[in-house]
């Protein structure tokens, strides 16, 4: 059977999980060797990448993006961290096309709440 | 309405407008390539909804996989990069239909390529849709006149009856599909006509051909060109049998034309390799029957309590070197009512329409003929089978009795007279006339190469001094009195 990336990473989340530096480092060596004998090698980044989204899902840490069409003061950074929960990391970005409001990214999902979003939908709303 | 009032309505609808926070589901393409991509997140996303990637370009989600959705394009793949985002739309792919769409020429999604403007309809619908279930139908009973004499005799074709027609290439395979929707022009039906990569030049051409003969007035082109993707291929049918449900709903009977199904299935085949679907026989995926039998199963004939509306469809299908028993054909035979099968040697013999009565067949349309017509044409089926019979077997021999000899001729003039050139459909009742006129013996005396000549006459005769018979025979009556004023016209005409 084929074993994708996304398992691997939950695999290693598992056995790692409260293991101490020395016990860590004899599962990591086995992991490598799985993965060798897999030949999963080229897959290692992938994996890293799938890891890191369920350690942070596991301790509860919310990735966010933040589209924004100028620089953002540290006061609405702080609220829109507040309002996503206690862990938050956020990304900002500069997007002047969006002419004003954020459009905030978590996971899956895109709340859009930019000027230029809301004028497209009046814009919808004045045609029909 | 005056600019202060503009101004007012629009004050107020800007100032009622509501600022929301639209909530988005997105995705990120990982593999793009060939009409397809496979793209990552869009957790929640439906089969066959459509996706929005960027830059307006839309795609439809085709495989839902634990991982991944892997999706066809419709339109440029290539601006699409891998990393893009790619958004949920939450709806199914629709293409708009209404009166609007008839009279034009219209691509898979149904927008207007003929340069008329753009359509704007009020209602869209889905094209993939149920199809309507056995308590909302009822049997074939009302004739689609095509106005070819071989058909029509024949081969009938009811009013939601699904009948191919299947032959090599260059076997006069669309010829007999565009005469008989040029012969609807007053016949009350709608016709629409999808294109399924064929070359641009060539739908051009039966556009043009259309419009000539007053054909576009009832008729809309769907086209999905060579040129264009594979996805479009796939979905034109769909696109088109959806705008003909629109009238059939409505109660209208509507005459649908699939040019051909044999590069939809080639299309689906592509998306599904690349898609990386397991390939069965001819590489072709498991569910290729039911891509066409979905859709032709979507022709009906519906009840009274149901609008009583009706599809016809003629599914095109082209076969290699007359193999009827690849994988495609088989499928679309066992779906269909029936079948009008077209051969090179008989084309090049010069008998066009180039129909192979003998193995065509039409299972339900005997049922919708018009009384008239059910009456001659059981003769000329019989007389037709004797002839070939006898027709090997005369090659041998140098003196025939009498009687062998008598079918030979008879035979011959009836094959003769089911020649017909293109775009000269012919009236049922002009039809019934010069069936019975050659199998009542009174042509038998012509020379086979003058059959049509005289028919011609003979039409014009009648239609100068007897158009009521003609009138009485195309309402569908049929009597000992018509018979004997048939008789006495033949008569009157042959002196």
């Amino acid at each position: 059977m084929k074993i994708s990336n996304k398992q691997f990473a939950e695999a290693l989340y598992e056995l790692t999980i409260g293991l101490n530096a020395s016990d860590l480092d004899i599962v990591l060596k086995n992991f490598v060797g799985l993965l060798a004998k897999k030949h999963k090698i080229k897959q290692t980044n992938n994996i890293i990448a799938e890891f890191e989204t369920i350690l942070k899902k596991k301790q509860g840490i919310v990735e966010l993006e933040v589209t924004s069409a100028r620089d953002l003061d540290t006061e609405i950074i702080k609220k829109i961290k507040e309002s996503f929960g206690k862990e938050v990391f956020v990304q900002e970005k500069i997007d002047k096309n969006l002419i004003g409001g954020i459009r905030v990214k978590i996971e899956d999902k895109i709340l859009d709440a930019s000027v230029k979003t809301q004028l497209a939908n009046l814009k919808k709303s004045l045609t029909i | 309405m005056s600019t202060n009032q503009v101004i007012e309505e629009l004050k107020k609808h800007i100032s009622a407008f509501q600022k929301t926070v639209e909530v988005e589901e997105v995705g990120t393409v990982i593999e793009v390539g060939d009409g397809i991509a496979r793209m990552s997140g869009l957790t929640s996303c439906q089969s066959q909804e459509m996706l929005e990637f960027p830059g307006g370009i839309m795609g439809v989600a085709l495989n839902l996989e634990e991982e991944t959705v892997g999706a066809m394009i419709l339109g440029e793949y290539e601006k699409i990069k891998e990393g893009d985002t790619v958004k949920r739309t939450g709806r199914i792919l629709s293409v708009p239909v209404g009166e609007k769409v008839i009279g034009r020429v219209v691509n898979a999604l149904g927008q207007a390529i003929d340069g008329k403007g753009d359509i704007v309809t009020k209602e869209f619908y889905p094209i993939e849709k149920t199809a309507p279930g056995v308590m909302s139908r009822q049997p074939v009973g009302v004739p689609v006149q095509t106005g070819i004499k071989a058909i029509d005799a024949m081969i009938p074709i009811g009013r939601g009856q699904r009948e191919l027609i299947i032959g090599d290439r260059q076997t006069g395979k669309t010829a007999i599909a565009i005469d008989a929707i040029i012969n609807q022009k007053g016949q009350n039906m709608k016709c629409i006509y999808v294109a399924i990569g064929q070359k641009e030049s060539k739908v051009a051409r039966i556009v043009a051909k259309l419009e000539e003969n007053g054909a576009m007035e009832y008729t809309t082109v769907v086209v999905a060109g060579a040129s264009d993707p594979a996805a479009m291929s796939f979905i034109a049918p769909y696109a088109g049998v959806t705008m003909a449900e629109y009238f059939a709903d409505k109660g209208e009977d509507v005459l649908i034309v699939y040019d051909d199904l044999t590069k939809q299935a080639w299309a689906y085949r592509e998306i599904s390799l690349l898609l990386r679907r397991p390939p069965g026989r001819e590489a072709y995926p498991g569910d290729v029957f039911y891509l066409h039998s979905r859709l032709l199963e979507r022709a009906c004939n519906l009840n009274k309590e149901h609008g009583g509306g009706s599809i016809t469809a003629l599914p095109i299908i082209e076969t290699q070197a007359s193999d009827v028993t690849a994988y495609i054909p088989t499928n679309v035979i066992s779906i269909t009512d029936g079948q009008i099968f077209l051969e090179t040697d008989l084309f090049f013999k010069g008998i066009r329409p180039a129909v192979n009565v003998g193995i065509s067949v039409s299972r339900v349309g005997g049922a919708a003929q018009t009384k008239p017509m059910k009456k001659v044409s059981g003769k000329i089926k019989l007389a037709l089978a004797q002839y070939r019979e006898l027709e090997a077997f005369a090659q041998f021999a140098s003196d025939l009795d009498v009687e062998t000899k008598k079918q030979l001729d008879r035979g011959a003039r009836v094959v003769e007279l089911m020649k017909q050139p293109q775009y000269s459909p012919m009236h049922v009742e002009d039809q019934v006339a010069s069936i019975f006129a050659v199998d009542s013996g009174y042509f038998d005396d012509v020379a086979v190469t003058d059959i049509l000549k005289t028919e011609e006459k003979f039409l014009d005769f009648v239609r100068g001094g007897h158009q009521s018979l003609l009138e009485k025979i195309s309402k569908g009556e049929w009597d000992d009195s018509i018979i004997a004023d048939l008789k006495g016209v033949c008569e009157e005409f042959k002196k």
